[in-house]
């Protein structure tokens, strides 16, 4: 009798068990699931062609994403395409997120910003706005007339661009240009975390006694991607595009760049110098924020 | 008459020994004044040193001040070398026969400022090491690159018309001194070039110096419209005018007329010439330097009156900067005391005595030197876009010492170079061919050459 | 206590049986939505260029109001066409009057027309392309540098490099002419 009773209760024990058992196991598996990122690993192939496995968390970010073309090729522009980019200035706030990916893509110290924000005030009645100043990438640009070897030069696409290999630090680029959009290695630079072939089109490594600007990032625009200012700023202020199909995007909007233009009476800066820049400002009526003159990243 | 000096050297005559003793003797005051520029320019060579080793930072040039005092030197000694022209072209042709024997000495300047102007404007650039890039990948429209064909041109031509101008005292040099070392009676045979006063030679020599004395005067205006461009050429407030050229250019004759007055004073004195460069000499330099000076006034109140009557936006807070704000003291120092005050000074036939002029002439050269500062530096601290956001540094320009250093150890290099070819060459002609009238208020001494 | 002895051993089958079952849909969620089909044509008359869009489910009935995006692909984005929301009528259909003064991607004005379902509660995203010449033809061809002040050195201005040239030519005959003479004079003997 108690033989049969402990077998009895062996098989209840036992079924208990399993059901407890399969419980954990399907609640255990389900939480398996969402897998700790760190344990994960994934392949990379390194530069010099091997094959490491390495943990996710592991993984930073790289400086830069794309690399350019040669000096050579970097003159000619990509063909097709005349780029052109557009400021709302209705909705910036002086996030300055703009200034932030460029300078880390472009490895620079905070005193030389290609990208510069400035509050603007156009006459003592009217309100004081923010206006982010990149290179204008003027179709008539007199930095390039002015320079006596070539080392800045006007692609067919309508960009702007520094080659620092032939540069030879005269800075009479810096005294043409009416917009101060230059900036000068002084000292030297600081070293950038990979070890890239230089091009003109990422403005990497950047040298000491040579000039250097805002480059409209041909290496990202070479594989269709935008350049880091534009999907940088959280207010979608910086539209760019091809002017030639007619639209500009500012990573969330698409719009026809004439529409947009005509709608929002679009302006160049000083249009009356005559430099014919390819950067349109739209004015700053019906304002998404009102402007605030403190901000903690102006302060250097 | 023969007349000897000590160390067995023989003079035909006391013009020929006044003039070339100098050329045979070394006096300990010579040893030290070369001495002291050498210190100069050594010192100007470690600060140029340091600025090769840290980059352009060791100056106090920042992003909005691009160019400073190398800049500002560079068009001071454009301006300098004028002075060759003024002589060589302008008072030659005009037959202003009292100007003759300071041609020398004015190519002498010339020369050595226009390649003190050189060394400078590399010093300047942020990658001297690439400086040949200005020929191989040259752009036929940037004004930089006819200012280096303009100053390659003028060098050219400065030393060939200091050459032509010496050339018979050359032969002469290579004829009577025998007191010298070896390599120098060697060094003037082959640069007098076969020289014997033959009648075709001197034939040739003066045709030459013709047609030298009218082709250099385009060019001398050239050279300084150009480097004026490098200014006008831009849209910055003060540069962006149409007065630009004439401005530099008649600027530049002003201050070189200043230059040859503390020359002609310094020579006169160190090398005992009180009877060849006399006193009459310095009241023409001074009636030159008057008139030189008024027309340097009409230039500066063409600049100023048009932008200071309209006061457009930057060029307005430009305009009131140097009257009235941070630069007025310089501003004002420079056109009354380096233009207005001389010109009322000189008029007057006292102050054109050879110390008042040498005073005078001074304040003209400083004032030339701050003005040059004033036409670079203050232009570019008022760009169109707003200065903001920027570290401490980048708001003002004061030059660093290591600027300083290297500006004047070019100061340095340019009375050095003066000082070996007075050393080498007679200073002034030696033969002549035409008489040399002079006032008869002082002791006249008139040779005619025998050959 | 009878009650006890079963309680918990049900609860426990319960919870397993809902932890099982409970994430067939969440496994098996996308397969809820419908595939629908689109038909794209495109029709153009009197210079009125029109897209149009009939929309099937997987049965071959006509879908309606369902929101369908046109596109254009560009540069780096697509730029939409027609009005903010278009819903298709209740035969399925949907119009969309294409611009005509869009630029096409090369010279035969081809453009890459895209037709979307995005976000919809009851069919999955969809994506169409077709290729349209209804672009205007712009040229692709590298664009020639013309001569001008910013162009490279082998491209400046044909006044600014003959006016240069007769300058330097003019002055250096003449220093050379000198030197010359400088020469003669050197080659005179008495």
């Amino acid at each position: 009798m108690s033989s049969k009773k402990i077998n009895c209760d062996s098989r209840r024990n036992f079924l208990k068990n399993i059901s407890t058992g399969s419980l954990l196991a399907v609640s255990g598996l389900s939480l398996l699931s969402c897998k700790d990122p760190s344990e994960e690993k994934t392949t990379l192939l390194t530069t010099d062609g091997k094959l490491v496995q390495v943990s996710k968390s592991e993984i930073e970010e790289m400086e830069h994403l794309h690399q350019g073309a040669p000096p050579e090729e970097a003159r000619k522009g990509i063909p097709g395409k005349k780029f052109v980019m557009v400021l709302d200035l209705s909705r910036c706030k002086n996030a300055r997120k703009c200034v932030e990916a460029c300078d880390t893509h472009h490895n620079l110290t905070p005193d030389r910003p290609y990208i510069k924000v400035l509050k603007m005030k156009d006459n003592e009645k009217s309100s004081p706005y923010w206006m982010p100043k990149p290179c204008f990438h003027c179709d008539n640009p007199p930095c390039v007339k002015v320079c006596p070897v070539g080392a800045t030069f006007k692609r067919s696409d309508g960009i702007v661009l520094v080659d620092n290999e032939r540069c030879i630090g005269c800075r009479f680029c810096m005294a043409a240009c009416p917009y101060s959009a230059r900036v000068f290695n002084w000292k030297a630079p600081p070293e950038g975390k990979l070890d890239l072939p230089y091009s003109p089109e990422t403005s990497l490594p950047s040298k000491i006694g040579t000039v250097a600007k805002c480059d409209f990032c041909p290496d990202m625009i070479r594989n269709g991607d935008l350049p880091h200012c534009v999907p940088a700023c959280p207010n979608g202020v910086i539209y760019f595009g091809n002017e030639l199909d007619d639209t500009v995007t500012n990573g969330e909007e698409t719009v026809r760049l004439s529409t947009l233009l005509k709608e929002k009476a679009g302006y160049r800066y000083m249009e009356d110098l005559g430099t014919k820049p390819r950067l349109y400002y739209l004015p700053p009526v019906d304002r998404m924020f009102p402007f605030e003159e403190t901000n903690q990243e102006s302060q250097l | 008459m023969k007349k000897e000096i000590s160390n067995g050297q023989v003079f035909e005559t006391s013009r020929e020994k006044d003039l070339l003793s100098h050329l045979i003797s070394t006096s300990q005051k010579y040893k030290l004044w070369i001495a002291f520029l050498l210190l100069i320019i050594l010192f100007g060579m470690f600060a140029y040193y340091r600025q090769v080793k840290y980059g352009l930072i060791v100056t106090a040039m920042r992003d909005f001040t691009s160019w400073g005092i190398y800049i500002s030197n560079f068009v001071f000694l454009v301006a300098i070398s004028l002075v060759g022209s003024l002589f060589s072209s302008i008072l030659k042709l005009n037959n202003n026969v009292w100007a003759k024997p300071l041609i020398r000495v004015s190519e002498f300047i010339a020369v050595a400022a226009i390649i003190c102007a050189s060394v400078i404007i590399i010093i300047d650039m942020g990658r001297p090491d690439r400086f040949f890039y200005v020929i191989t990948h040259f752009r036929i429209q940037s004004p930089i690159i006819w200012d280096v064909i303009i100053i390659s041109t003028y060098l050219v031509i400065s030393v060939l018309l200091l050459y032509i101008s010496i050339l018979p005292d050359i032969a002469l040099c290579r004829d009577r001194l025998t007191e010298i070392p070896n390599w120098k009676k060697k060094f003037y045979r082959i640069m007098a070039i076969n020289w014997v006063n033959h009648p075709k030679q001197v034939a040739i020599l003066k045709k030459v110096s013709k047609i030298l004395a009218v082709a250099v005067l385009p060019v001398a205006f050239a050279i300084h419209t150009v480097t004026s461009w490098l200014f006008a050429t831009t849209w910055r407030p003060g540069w962006d005018s149409t007065n630009l050229g004439p401005y530099f250019v008649s600027g530049a004759f002003m201050a070189g007329a200043a230059v040859i007055v503390i020359a002609m004073y310094f020579i006169r004195n160190q090398l005992k010439l009180k009877s060849y460069i006399t006193e009459s000499h310095f009241n023409n330099m001074g009636k030159l330097l008057v008139l030189l000076s008024l027309v340097y006034l009409y230039f500066n109140i063409n600049e100023y009156l048009g932008p200071a009557f309209k006061m457009v936006g930057v060029e307005g807070e430009h305009i009131t900067e140097l009257f009235a704000g941070k630069y007025s003291f310089l501003y004002w120092f420079v056109q009354l005391g380096g233009l207005v005050l001389p010109i009322i000074l000189l008029l007057f036939r006292k102050m054109r005595n050879p110390v008042p002029l040498l005073i005078i002439s001074f304040f003209v050269i400083l004032g030339a030197w701050v003005k040059r500062f004033l036409i670079v530096i203050p232009s570019l601290q008022h760009p169109y876009l707003p200065i903001q956001d920027v570290e401490e540094s980048y708001l003002h320009y004061i030059p660093t010492w290591e600027e300083w250093a290297i500006t004047l150890a070019s100061f340095a290099s340019l009375l050095l170079i003066v000082t070996i070819l007075i050393k080498l060459f007679p200073v002034l002609p030696v033969q002549e061919d035409e008489k040399l009238v002079i006032n008869t208020d002082i002791n006249p001494l008139i040779i005619k050459n025998e050959s | 206590m009878k009650v006890n002895r079963y309680l918990y051993p049900a609860l426990k089958i319960f919870l397993l049986m809902g932890l099982i079952f409970g994430n067939i849909p969440l496994a098996f969620g996308q397969d809820a939505k419908e595939d629908a089909k689109i038909a794209v044509s495109f029709s153009e008359e009197n210079d009125i260029k029109t897209i149009t869009a009939i929309a099937v489910d997987k049965t071959g009935e006509p879908i309606e109001e369902l929101e369908l995006y046109f596109y254009v692909k560009r540069t780096f984005s697509l730029l939409p066409v027609g009005d903010p929301f278009n819903s298709t009528d209740e035969n399925g259909m949907l119009e969309v009057v294409f611009p005509n003064d869009l630029p096409g991607d090369d010279a035969k004005g081809n453009v890459t027309i895209v037709v979307k379902i995005k976000e919809s509660d009851l069919y999955n995203d969809l994506s169409l392309e077709s290729t349209k010449n209804w672009g205007i033809p712009i040229s692709l061809d590298p664009l020639k540098e013309k001569r001008s002040l910013w162009a490279s050195s082998a491209n400046a201005p044909i006044s600014l490099i003959t006016g240069v040239s007769i300058m330097i030519f003019g002055i250096w005959y003449i220093i050379f002419y000198i030197f010359f003479k400088l020469y003669k004079i050197s080659k005179i003997r008495t």
